[in-house]
């Protein structure tokens, strides 16, 4: 598995609205294509003219996957991009300014395929 | 069963009453559902499939179940509900029938009699019932009953068969998958507190498995230890019993999946006396005639605990009580699996290769395969040709089942065999399987010198069935090999002998291979053979070369882009397929059928058939080439990651399959680069495939490099003259490389290729039409190809170009957004409010704010008036989004 950002810009109204879709459409990935494709987090996005719209970072084996996931569960995919790796800022909260121990933390490396 | 003391089932009345449901619905509308069950093990599969059943006593109930078996009887579970339906299905079943045969049959009885079926333990499903099963979810729709198909989701890796079958099944209404989730921490405090143990460390314990959980509370003791594993959990209840009730459970366990109470009282000395013992503590249950396990989990972990010698002397006493009930028809399969553990060789060799050629007659080729093989692997002693002949077929069963690299070695043992029994005719066949393995394996130049050894070897002894059909298998390696003229000569030798001998399947391939040459020669001959091919084939029966004839009929279409007959040819090919035993023949037409679809503009679709092909565990290198190039083009086109990955995978198997197979990769890389803005590659990656289209009468291929490397400024010449002419291109790339565009676009716009004429468009130096051009291609959702022509048009000093990432707002006057378009596609198809919410997944009251903005940006008062507006508009609806 791989893992893709998706850029899913769309008309939801509110957050609730588009939390809901976002998770529906996990129990579809999970009831109907297990082991396709798999649901990390999403970014809601703040969009003009009040609409929302997600972020969302998945696993899964090809783009096509994303898109057939997207078809099935009634999502857009306007973007695919791959992601090669992750690193999550170390930031200390209790210390504004300061870093924990370690420094900058990569919590994955670029993956080649699997 | 977790029931509470109450006798419920716990926690399962949610998929209870979709079954209920289901079932009143087949019984009222006479529309058939199949259910997909699935959970881990133990989660109780079997007790809701029960619980559904008594819950219906007027109805009938037929059960079949997969077994835990190495090689479980073909057909198994479909054969029992054949039997337990009795009359003319039963009498089919004893037979040795074909899957879609059993299927048709049941289908009749089914509408004839209101029934329920329970099929089980799917996960262990041979290949027959596979087949079945995919035939029955086609039908079930048109059968007034409900199919239960349960199995065990945990551990089905990505390459199972019933993985890959699930996968491939539809989204459709008539199909409904349940997932049955483990007991929450309630029902299991429920439970243990009706016994006195502590429910939170039975919990964590057991994680709300019905199984462990009821495992554990049978063996504990008030304020007891909980055991870590459901399998300590069943060795602790066991360790109850005394040894002779222990030695009862071991000869039950080693007779999977239930032992036939005949044979129990066959095998044992005094073990029965603890029968009523282990029927009372629960370890054991009896239906009647058989006994066994309350569930497999706890047969495999008895069977687990056997000592080795133990277990060997238990087998020795199954196989021969097995073998010695001449009045009952024992299972050949079923034999050579105690046999096999007996450590009895002679016995393993006589039923192993028994239960192969039943398994084979049945279709179940993976099963046939294995048992082939475990008669080879207890079979060292037999004498050579017996040896020869068991790895031949194992070679063709491995070769059916697409496991290309085993039947590779089993044919070369067979082959090394054949030479030492001074053996040239089976010797030379060997050859010619070799060489078509290898080209499946991708190793064209291997392919190449076997079907030569094979035609030395056999042109040495009396020209036969044998040497026609290394004739017909060398010719189709020079088509591979693009040696025109070989395959001509050839071909011709093939043709000749064959009829000749009367060896139809050689004949009938030749002739096909044939017209393909005579086809890229642009000889005006090419399409007779092909007919004549198909009408042998059709005649004699022979299933595999109908396929073959029917597949070339819809090539030569597609290859001509004409692709109402190209469509209409492959889906009735794969139709043909799917109702015989050609298993892995309509994946070869997906890769051209995925062609076809990308071709015409239907993108989703085109995915969705390749990657069908992609995923496919098993599939040979060749076939695999056309479904990467449709994935890397459509990457390409989109926007999406990962194009390379798949154009360097199929350059890579193109170069070993042969120079055939070069072009039509090249041209999807030249069109890759392009998109990418790495103009200065196209030259490099089309250069040695411009060499080969010269030779060859594709006038397609060699327009589409030509136009990729005009593209790139690279300037030739091309005249659309006589397609025999080296230098004529097809209509739409001539009119492109000289210059009119719009005629160009016309022509693609004609044949039915939005994308190519798109791209026409948006080259032309009339700024509205290459504004059109662009607009096209954002409607297909080409986002790189589009921002690619944008880049070009600025430089022209084209300005106002309209991009963004909502595809319908560039094909949409009223200003509605895309969610917007979304209600007022499904308005048009006439859905209510709250039909709209479920489908697109929002709350009713947004759907409510969506319909008043669109009414109010069309200008209309009324939906039905909206929709008119919607078509006038020409907005696209959902379906062709």
């Amino acid at each position: 598995m791989k893992e893709y950002g998706i850029l899913r810009r769309s008309g939801w109204r509110s957050y609730t609205d588009l939390a809901a879709a976002l998770e529906r459409a996990d129990r579809v990935a999970r009831d109907q294509i297990p082991g396709d494709v798999r649901w990390i987090r999403s970014y809601l996005l703040d969009e003009d003219r009040g609409e929302a719209g997600p972020f969302c970072i998945y696993r899964a084996f090809s783009p096509e996957a994303i898109r057939r996931h997207a078809a099935r569960a009634g999502l857009p995919v306007d973007e695919i991009i791959a992601v090669a790796g992750t690193l999550i800022s170390s930031h200390d909260p209790q210390n504004p300014g300061g870093w924990l121990p370690g420094g900058v933390a990569q919590a994955t490396q670029p993956t080649k395929e699997e | 069963m977790t029931i509470s003391s109450a006798g419920e089932l716990l926690e399962r009345s949610e998929p209870l009453a979709v079954l209920a449901k289901r079932l009143d619905a087949a019984q009222r509308a006479d529309r058939g559902t199949l259910v997909l069950l699935s959970g881990e093990a133990g989660i109780g599969k079997t007790a809701l499939a029960r619980a559904w059943s008594t819950s219906r006593p007027g109805m009938r109930a037929l059960w079949g179940a997969c077994e835990a078996l190495e090689t479980p009887r073909p057909l198994g579970p479909m054969i029992d509900v054949a039997e337990q339906a009795a009359g003319e299905l039963a009498r089919l079943a004893a037979g040795d029938p074909s899957p879609a045969a059993l299927v048709r049959a049941l289908a009749i009885e089914l509408r004839r009699r209101r029934t329920l079926v329970v099929l089980e333990d799917l996960h262990w499903a041979d290949g027959a019932t596979l087949d079945a099963l995919r035939l029955l979810a086609r039908r079930v729709e048109g059968v007034p009953t409900v199919v239960l198909a349960t199995y065990r989701d945990d551990g089905l890796e990505r390459t199972h068969p019933l993985r890959v079958l699930l996968g491939e099944l539809p989204v459709a209404p008539s199909i409904v998958r349940l997932r049955l989730q483990p007991l929450s921490l309630a029902a299991v405090q429920q439970l243990a507190e009706e016994r006195g143990i502590e429910p939170g460390n039975l919990y964590r314990r057991t994680r709300g498995n019905p199984f462990f959980v009821t495992e554990v509370l049978a063996a504990a003791e008030r304020g007891g230890v909980v055991p870590e594993t459901v399998r300590d959990a069943v060795l602790a209840r066991a360790a109850r019993l005394d040894a002779v009730g222990r030695r009862l459970l071991d000869m039950v366990a080693i007779v999977p999946p239930r032992a036939e109470m005949w044979l129990v009282e066959a095998m044992a000395d005094d073990e029965l006396n603890s029968l009523e013992s282990c029927l009372a503590s629960g370890m054991l249950e009896d239906d009647g005639s058989t006994v066994g396990f309350r569930h497999e989990i706890a047969r495999v972990a008895i069977e687990n605990a056997v000592p080795p010698e133990v277990r060997v002397t238990l087998h020795r006493r199954a196989l021969s009580a097995l073998s010695a009930a001449a009045d009952r028809r024992s299972d050949a399969a079923r034999l050579a699996h105690h046999a096999e553990a007996a450590g009895d060789s002679e016995a393993v060799v006589r039923y192993a290769r028994l239960a192969g050629e039943r398994a084979a007659a049945m279709r179940a080729h993976r099963e046939a395969a294995a048992q082939f093989a475990r008669a080879l692997r207890s079979g060292s002693g037999l004498p050579a040709d017996q040896r020869a002949s068991l790895f031949e077929s194992r070679s063709y069963e491995c070769y059916l089942t697409d496991q290309i690299e085993e039947a590779i070695a089993a044919r070369r043992e067979a082959v090394r065999l054949r030479y030492e029994l001074h053996d040239p005719l089976r010797a030379g066949d060997g050859h010619r399987w070799l060489s078509l393995l290898a080209w499946m394996a991708g190793d064209n130049h291997s392919a190449q010198a076997e079907a030569r050894r094979a035609v030395e070897l056999l042109e040495r002894e009396p020209a036969g069935p044998e040497l026609a059909t290394a004739y017909s298998n060398l010719a189709v390696m020079r088509l591979f090999a693009y040696d025109i003229s070989g395959t001509l000569e050839l071909g011709a030798r093939a043709i000749e002998l064959a009829d000749r001998v009367g060896e139809l399947r050689a004949l009938t391939d030749a002739l096909m291979t044939v017209d393909t040459a005579e086809l890229m020669a642009g000889s005006p001959a090419a399409g007779a053979r092909l007919q004549r091919a198909l009408e042998l084939a059709l005649e004699a029966g022979l299933e595999e070369q109908v396929a073959r004839a029917r597949t070339n009929l819809g090539l030569t279409a597609l290859a001509v882009r004409d692709y109402k007959l190209a469509d209409r040819q492959l889906a009735a090919c794969v139709e043909y397929c799917s109702e015989r035993d050609l298993g892995t023949w309509p994946l070869y037409i997906a890769g051209w059928r995925a062609r076809s679809q990308l071709e015409q503009g239907h993108w989703d679709a085109a995915a969705e058939l390749a990657t069908t092909v992609l995923e496919h565990p098993r599939i040979a290198a060749p076939f695999r080439i056309t479904a990467l190039v449709v994935i890397g083009r459509l990457r390409a086109r989109r926007g999406d990651p990962d194009v390379w990955a798949s154009l360097d995978e199929a350059l890579e198997l193109a170069r070993n399959a042969g120079e055939l197979e070069l072009a039509p990769v090249a041209a999807a890389r030249a069109e890759a680069r392009w998109l990418g803005g790495e103009t200065a590659a196209i030259a490099d990656e089309t250069d040695a495939a411009v060499a080969c289209a010269r030779a060859h009468a594709d006038t397609w291929i060699r327009g589409e490099l030509l136009v990729w490397r005009r593209r790139a400024g690279i300037d030739e010449v091309a005249e659309p003259t006589a397609v025999a002419e080296p230098t004529a291109v097809a209509a739409p790339f001539a009119h492109e490389l000289g210059g009119d565009y719009r005629a160009a676009a016309a022509l693609w716009e004609g044949i039915g290729c939005p994308y190519e004429a798109a791209i026409a468009r948006a080259g032309s130096p009339d700024a509205r039409t290459a504004r059109a051009g662009l607009a096209a291609l954002q409607e297909l959702g080409a986002r790189r190809a589009a921002a690619r022509v944008a880049r070009t048009l600025r430089h022209r000093g084209i300005r106002d170009l309209q991009l963004g990432p909502r595809k319908a707002t560039s094909h949409n006057p009223a200003g509605l957004t895309a969610r917007e378009l979304d209600v007022l596609a499904l308005i048009a198809e006439g859905l209510r409010n709250s039909e709209i919410a479920a489908r697109l997944f929002l709350s009713e009251k947004t759907v409510d704010h969506h319909v008043s903005s669109v009414l109010r940006k069309l200008g209309v008062s009324s939906r039905t008036k909206a929709a008119t507006e919607a078509t006038r508009l020409s907005i696209p609806t959902h379906s062709q989004r």
